[in-house]
């Protein structure tokens, strides 16, 4: 039976819903007279779903077909869904016409496998040049690179793409060999590096790649995973690593048996640890280590970090570095630039952070102002991790009716 | 002392050149006259234009050009009770326009407090902003804000909707700006009537809804978070939040 375009939109954006990537910052400015669209640098969302993630581009799948059969995924080969395919033209109109009337920044374009991979990147590509060369359109457009394609197509991809990106899914070999037999890292990371290479040709910057990785779904533990990541981050290859709490869509006797919740607890951890990678100059062995190869759940990677290497601390606002505030848990990059830009002019106490509107609720256990400590605990680490954990109290008198014998003052019985 | 201007840019310009050579040192500022009864002593000011572009001059010679932008935009938000503290950074910018950058000072704070808290609502709407496209493929949007943000929109989505006719709406303020051809300008809307729409609306409308619906995680629903994240004062005219 042919499906209505509605139907197909319900069952293409729900299969490509677990894709967590959708900024679609970095990009400069690039709009064109006389052309439709174009991008901005910081990213705009244009609207929330109903779980709190930002909707700023249109992600759907071309097609939900696959030949594959990953373990963790619902559109595996074996799975019993409905499926559905767009046409790269019907595709093409809808992402112009949602960009119009300012639904979406641009699309987000992943595939399912349909027939083989270079087939089902031609298709990708078919739309992109209807977006491109027809419409005019200069809007951001990410695309999905399917692992194992053919290099040339890659190169087309990359020429017409804003950001391009392939998932690693899974942070080992082993863990890809169990749940996704059709996947090796190799294959995933070699349209990578050729993009990557490619783009370098003809610029200076590597063009902007992500990749996702499922969490919680395989054993490896927080400091596989930020070394994975470090790792990416450093050969330029990746601009952005994705973690994604593994939630249970299918049945598979490879996968954890019932997740009741995904551990989204882990998730946010290892983003707060990813953040001090990339904008705080922290390495990943400083957050993780042989010892704690897992992130603490109960504090920030940043806190955690802090009370581990209590000698840095209490740091003085008015003298340290730079590098040496940010690395103050609860003050963020915002944070220093604003005591920087303060200092120049007076020597800063508490209430002027206050001012300035620093929350010093979790720095305070680690700063001075002009030489003085204002936390009302001590400073050792138990006992700032417990103010920390559990913020003391305020006490409230209540007095129990039984408390004094009134009947003595009042004479009542 | 208490100073009355007429709400235009020249006004608080001339209210600028007079406070400077009569020496005045005002409390506040009001855009007109109180109706309570003021002890103080009121004078009001007479817009001229010779005052004022003299003024004008100045303050772009002396200012950066990124702090002359910051009093253009803080005027154009047309939030209440800018006018002191706007005056207090002026002088001080005159006096030296190295302690523009000193936070420290209060009157410096709030003005870039508000540059900042327009710009954030600025982003906001450039990004909850809807257009429907009218019979004539013109793209209409409605906006309500509490900052005047019509020009600031016009300009953003004159970069995208490069090719396009289109109109962004405040309804309170009974502004528009309206992008015709290569002809732009902000304009008052005393009146209207609500526009047809062209055929294809509903479809798209429709897609998207469902675009919408589709893309949420149901075991990660979270509403708190998404009413944090778009404040029912936004969904007015979000297609997605209509029902």
């Amino acid at each position: 039976m042919r499906k209505d375009i509605y139907e197909k939109m319900q069952i293409l954006a729900n299969s490509a819903k677990y894709d967590v990537s959708c900024s679609s910052s970095g990009s400069e400015n690039n709009h064109k007279t006389g052309e439709l669209g174009a991008t901005h640098n910081s990213s705009i969302c244009h609207t929330f779903t109903a779980d709190g993630r930002c909707v700023s581009l249109l992600k759907v799948l071309l097609t939900n077909f696959c030949i594959y059969d990953c373990a963790y995924c619902i559109n595996r080969k074996s799975n019993d869904i409905k499926r559905a395919a767009f046409s790269p033209r019907e595709l093409a109109d809808i992402t112009i016409n949602f960009y119009k009337r300012n639904y979406i920044e641009g699309l987000f374009l992943s595939s399912g496998i349909i027939d083989n991979e270079d087939h089902t990147m031609v298709l990708i590509l078919r739309t992109l040049k209807i977006l491109r060369y027809e419409y005019h359109f200069n809007g951001y457009i990410h695309v999905k690179l399917i692992p194992g394609t053919d290099d040339r197509l890659i190169d087309e991809v990359v020429a017409l793409a804003n950001r391009v990106s392939s998932n690693i899914e899974l942070p080992s070999d082993k863990s890809l060999k169990l749940l996704a037999p059709n996947k090796t890292k190799e294959k995933i990371l070699q349209p990578l590096k050729h993009a990557r290479d490619k783009s370098l040709e003809n610029d200076t910057k590597p063009i902007g790649m992500s990749t996702q990785l499922i969490i919680g779904a395989t054993p490896e533990n927080d400091k596989d995973i930020l070394k994975l990541s470090s790792v990416l981050y450093d050969k330029a290859l990746l601009k952005r690593v994705y973690y994604s709490a593994y939630i249970p869509v299918n049945d598979d006797r490879n996968l954890p048996a019932i997740v009741n919740k995904p551990p989204l607890l882990r998730e946010h951890r290892l983003y707060q640890a990813d953040w001090l990678l990339r904008f705080y100059d922290f390495s990943y062995d400083e957050i993780v280590s042989e010892e704690f190869p897992n992130l603490d759940e109960e504090l920030d990677p940043k806190t955690s970090w802090a009370l581990h290497n209590l000698s840095y601390f209490p740091m003085e606002i008015n003298k340290v570095s730079k590098d040496e505030l940010l690395r103050i848990p609860g003050i963020g990059v915002r944070g220093v630039f604003k005591i920087l830009k303060a200092r120049k002019f007076k020597s800063l106490d508490f209430e002027d952070l206050k001012k300035l509107k620093i929350s010093i609720k979790r720095a305070q256990y680690f700063i001075t102002c002009k030489g003085k400590y204002c936390a009302k605990v001590s400073f050792c680490s138990d006992t700032i991790k417990q103010a920390i954990i559990e913020p003391p109290k305020k006490r409230v008198i209540q007095p129990s009716l039984f408390d004094i014998d009134y009947s003595a003052i009042t004479g009542e019985l | 002392m208490i100073l009355i201007y007429d709400k235009t840019f020249e006004g608080f310009l001339t209210l600028v050149y007079d406070v400077y050579y009569e020496k005045l040192k005002p409390n506040s500022i009001f855009k007109q006259k109180p109706n309570k009864l003021i002890l103080e002593e009121i004078k009001q000011i007479q817009t001229n234009e010779i005052k004022a572009t003299k003024v004008l001059e100045a303050i772009k010679n002396k200012f950066s050009k990124k702090a002359f932008q910051t009093i253009l935009n803080i005027f154009m938000c047309d939030n209440d009770d800018f006018e002191v503290d706007l005056l207090n950074f002026i002088i001080i910018g005159f006096k030296d326009k190295n302690e523009l950058f000193n936070i420290n000072n209060s009157s410096i704070f709030y003005i870039q407090n508000l540059e900042k808290q327009l710009f954030r609502a600025n982003h906001k709407m450039s990004g909850f902003l809807r257009f429907e496209e009218l019979e004539d493929n013109t793209l209409y949007a409605k906006l309500e804000s509490r900052f005047n943000l019509c020009y600031f929109l016009g300009k953003h989505f004159y970069k995208r909707l490069n090719n396009q006719n289109y109109i962004i709406h405040d309804i309170n303020r009974k502004l528009a700006f309206i992008k015709d051809g290569t002809s732009i300008k902000v304009e008052n809307i005393a009146s209207f009537e609500e526009p047809n729409l062209s055929e294809d609306e509903e479809k798209f409308k429709r897609l998207w809804n469902s675009f919408f619906e589709a893309v949420s995680i149901e075991s990660r629903k979270n509403e708190k978070l998404q009413r944090d994240l778009v404040p029912l004062l936004y969904r007015t005219y979000m297609t997605e939040f209509e029902n």
